[in-house]
């Protein structure tokens, strides 16, 4: 099994300027500055093999985004190597461009009033894929992304979830060897996330291409992924399964509870950890297991007037993997 | 009225983010009326004279425009009819806050902005181009010339508004509004002097409100005219008018809103 | 040395392509807005019209400008006109829609892909709608001024359509290097600013510049050969080294840009977030 992405120590500092609020601030900002840093990245490692169908989860900030654009060669780091297929990233040369595709979830990159179609045939042209390839590519992809109805639709007629799986067969078409995703499910309905995460993996299994996606809901890991690589504040806090980091850290579910009549700690005690209180207002946490039971418990015994059963927050996660 | 204060420091705030603006700007500026300047004199150097204007009378003339283009000239409407084409027109029906003044106070705060960076701008040419320019020969002329231009202020924002109005009506405002523009720069005399022009466009001209923008400040700072007030009192009505009409296609507009829903 | 022109010619030759399949997906969104050309080619059509009005009024008060006649003046405005329209055929609209796509974040979009970005910016936007009503004025004025000329022959012709593609060339230049400072400077309302004026004062005939101006004009901004020098082959008022400074400056114009461009993506590339 070769590598396809290698990274050492990868470092990234932004500089931004500090603005003042209010009117001297603005004045003074016409003559001075203050300069000050944002250290996104702060020496990360990782190799992947190729194949891999990799998870980069990280709160918002954390760094995904960021490693995304230095390893497809829109960013430079500010120290630190990454090779990929050999490649140096950040050079841009067109052979490496002809082998890796990235899709910013929420960016588009087809033309909004054109059918889908058309956007592919430039692709095939700015890819110089020859039309035989092209073709079987095509039919493949429709296949897969079930896209056959809505290749002739303006793309600014299609729903979130439909413009989703074009923009994911524009960037396949030709046959990259790696796949850079940024939140591809960001802003979709959970049906159309379930079904990107399948096509995702499915392509993947087929194909052998290197998946790399980022993601800040644990979801998307969970189902797709492999590996796991967790990132928060510019560091890499974990690196390996899925399954390690969930029967760890994920065996959680979060209950939201509004109540009609004020209870006591201990009268709430045996539904599970009680994360807060606040009057009426009780948030707890159980295993995920017996969900369903709990559930029905709380439900049953507790006057409850409102309730929501929430994912654990990655913040959770990966507070506990730092202090656990 | 506390609003309105506020809400003109809050766009000084957005405006003093383009510190870039007033390099290029001088930068701009200077070379313009370098490039006039060239073309000025080379008709002159052939014996030939424009009008009754001397070069540095015409050279004035154009870096007066170049200028009042900024300062006098409104551009709110761009923003009203964005306003109101994407909805966020609604935000203003709901909040105590009076359309017309708010942004008569925006458009106000930004006129005096680009004033001040315009002064520093024309202080630094004028000291380039010293033997070239003409000054206004009384401080009388000084003073009209002033109040011609805040006046002017007034009217352009005020035509400019009742063209943000029209969106309420015509969903081609933008187009719309370029070519009203050429006509109005036109008769404003922001191309050309007005008394260049064939007799019959200068009767024309007269007749329409645009001279008040442009050829009339530009006249009185180059002492062209010397009893301004038979025309300030013509301006003054032309204010009175266009204030008329924006507050009854304000009214209308806001019902035809209301009604559709754009 | 045989390997480089190959490789040369083939790189041209597949820029070539990607233009013509980038037009026909440029014509096709254009046709769904079919009012619009109609529209902007009104529009264009006054604007030109103020302009010979303009000029006509200049000229009821003189009779030349630095020794151009009036029908001179109406082929450089035409060919204002034509330079402009190649340019929106090519690469004005880009770098119109350039300070969009840094602020939404879709420029990345230009950087990760086998093609130049500043050619792919040029492509993606190719405008027919917005060149066509100033490309017809621009050709009838140039026919009309020549129509009056009574010294102008055939041999002029091709030769102008050269000079008219080294001013492109020149445009092109120039619009880099002014554009380049978005990926330094990020506000940027100015810029279009800038570039408007150096076509709009490039109708005025180069040779009103003297001295230090002839300098700055020909070759910092070149609005005194931008449109004069084409002009001057129609109206047989050129010379052989004006002919050549404007072939230098085209060439050095856009190796600069070119050059320029490229460092500023790489400051982008370094610096953005």
């Amino acid at each position: 099994m070769s590598t396809s992405i290698q990274v050492k120590n990868l470092s990234k500092t932004y500089e931004y300027f500090k603005k003042e609020a209010g009117l001297t601030g603005s004045l003074k900002s016409l003559f001075w500055r203050e300069k000050l840093y944002n250290e996104a990245l702060k020496g990360i490692s990782f190799k992947i093999d190729e194949g891999e169908l990799i998870g980069f989860l990280g709160p918002n900030g954390a760094g995904k985004t960021t490693t995304l654009k230095i390893l497809s060669g829109i960013l430079y780091p500010t120290s630190g190597e990454a090779v990929v297929l050999g490649y140096v990233p950040w050079k841009r040369s067109p052979e490496y461009q002809r082998q890796f595709s990235i899709v910013m979830g929420q960016k588009n990159q087809l033309w909004w009033d054109l059918p889908a179609q058309e956007s592919f045939q430039l692709n095939k042209e700015i890819y110089e894929i020859d039309t035989k390839t092209y073709r079987n590519n095509l039919d493949e992809l429709i296949e897969l992304f079930e896209i056959k109805d809505i290749l002739d639709i303006p793309v600014r007629k299609l729903s979130m979830g439909q413009r989703m799986k074009c923009e994911l067969s524009a960037a396949l078409l030709h046959s990259p060897r790696v796949l850079f995703l940024d939140e591809p499910t960001i802003g979709l309905d959970i049906i159309s996330q379930e079904k990107i995460r399948h096509y995702i993996s499915e392509y993947n299994k087929i194909k052998k291409t290197t998946v790399l996606l980022t993601s800040h809901y644990m979801r998307d890991v969970e189902r797709l992924c492999g590996r796991v690589i967790v990132i928060n504040n510019g560091i890499i806090v974990y690196d390996g399964s899925v399954q390690d980091l969930m029967n760890t850290y994920g065996k959680h579910k979060i209950i939201r509870l509004r109540l009609s009549k004020e209870y006591t700690e201990n009268g709430l005690a045996k539904y599970g950890e009680i994360l807060e209180r606040d009057g009426l207002c009780v948030v707890l946490k159980t295993g995920k297991e017996d969900i369903a039971a709990s559930t029905a418990r709380i439900l049953n015994e507790l006057p409850v007037e409102d309730l929501s059963v929430e994912e654990i927050e990655i913040e959770e996660v990966i507070k506990k993997i730092f202090t656990g | 009225m506390k609003k309105y204060i506020t809400l003109f420091h809050i766009n000084w705030q957005n405006s003093l983010q383009y510190r870039f603006s007033l390099i290029v700007y001088i930068f701009g500026y200077s070379l313009y009326i370098g490039v006039l300047l060239y073309l000025w004199s080379a008709i002159y150097s052939e014996g030939q004279s424009v009008g009754n204007y001397t070069l540095s009378e015409l050279t004035t003339y154009y870096l007066l425009q170049l200028m009042i283009n900024s300062v006098i000239f409104s551009y709110v409407s761009w923003d009203v009819i964005e306003n109101i084409k994407d909805g966020y027109f609604s935000n203003f029906l709901i909040k105590p806050i009076d359309y017309y003044f708010y942004w008569f106070t925006v458009n106000l705060s930004g006129k005096i902005l680009e004033g001040l960076f315009i002064i520093i701008a024309v202080g630094i040419i004028s000291i380039f181009f010293r033997g070239h320019l003409t000054f206004p020969g009384t401080s009388a002329a000084l003073i009209y010339f002033l109040i011609s231009v805040i006046l002017g202020i007034v009217l352009s924002f005020e035509m400019d508004f009742c063209v943000g109005m029209i969106t309420f009506w015509l969903t081609q405002v933008r187009t719309f509004k370029f070519m009203l523009q050429t006509i109005i720069l036109f008769f404003a005399g922001a191309m050309l002097p007005l008394d260049l022009f064939p007799d019959f466009l200068v009767r024309i001209s007269d007749f329409l409100p645009f001279r008040y923008l442009v050829y009339f400040p530009v006249s009185i700072y180059l002492g062209k005219i010397n009893n301004p007030w038979p025309s300030f009192a013509i301006l003054i009505v032309w204010i009175l008018v266009f204030y008329g009409i924006s507050r009854v296609l304000l009214l209308r507009g806001i019902k035809r809103y209301e009604a559709v829903g754009i | 040395m045989k390997q480089l022109a190959y490789n040369i010619f083939r790189k041209i030759k597949r820029y070539l392509h990607l233009y013509r399949v980038f037009l026909s997906q440029n014509l096709k969104e254009d046709m769904i807005y079919r009012s619009n050309f109609i529209t902007l080619a009104v529009m264009d059509i006054g604007f030109v019209s103020v302009s010979v009005i303009l000029f006509k009024i200049i000229f009821t008060h003189v009779t030349s400008i630095a020794g151009w006649t009036f029908h001179q003046s109406i082929i450089l405005i035409g060919s204002v006109g034509i330079i402009r329209e190649m340019a929106y055929l090519t690469f004005r609209r880009g770098f119109l829609e350039l300070g969009n796509h840094i602020r939404k974040g879709t420029f990345d979009t230009f950087m990760v892909r086998p093609i130049a970005p500043n050619i792919h910016l040029a492509f993606r936007h190719i405008s027919i709608s917005e060149s066509f009503g100033e490309a017809i004025t621009g050709v009838v004025l140039v026919i009309y001024g020549i129509l009056h000329l009574n010294n102008w022959t055939w041999v002029s012709i091709p030769l102008y359509i050269i000079f008219l593609l080294n001013s492109l060339f020149v445009y092109y230049g120039f619009s880099l290097l002014i554009n380049s400072i978005v990926f330094w400077v990020i506000k940027t309302q100015e810029l279009n600013t800038i570039v408007y004026f150096f076509m709009e004062t490039s109708r005025y005939p180069g040779d009103i510049y003297r001295g230090v101006g002839k300098f700055i004009f020909t070759f910092i901004i070149p609005i005194g050969i931008i449109a004069t020098v084409p002009a001057s082959v129609l109206t047989g008022r050129t010379s052989w080294s004006s002919a050549l400074i404007a072939l230098f400056v085209g060439i050095s114009f856009l190796t600069t840009g070119i050059l320029v461009w490229r460092k500023s993506i790489e400051h982008y590339s370094s610096a953005s977030g």
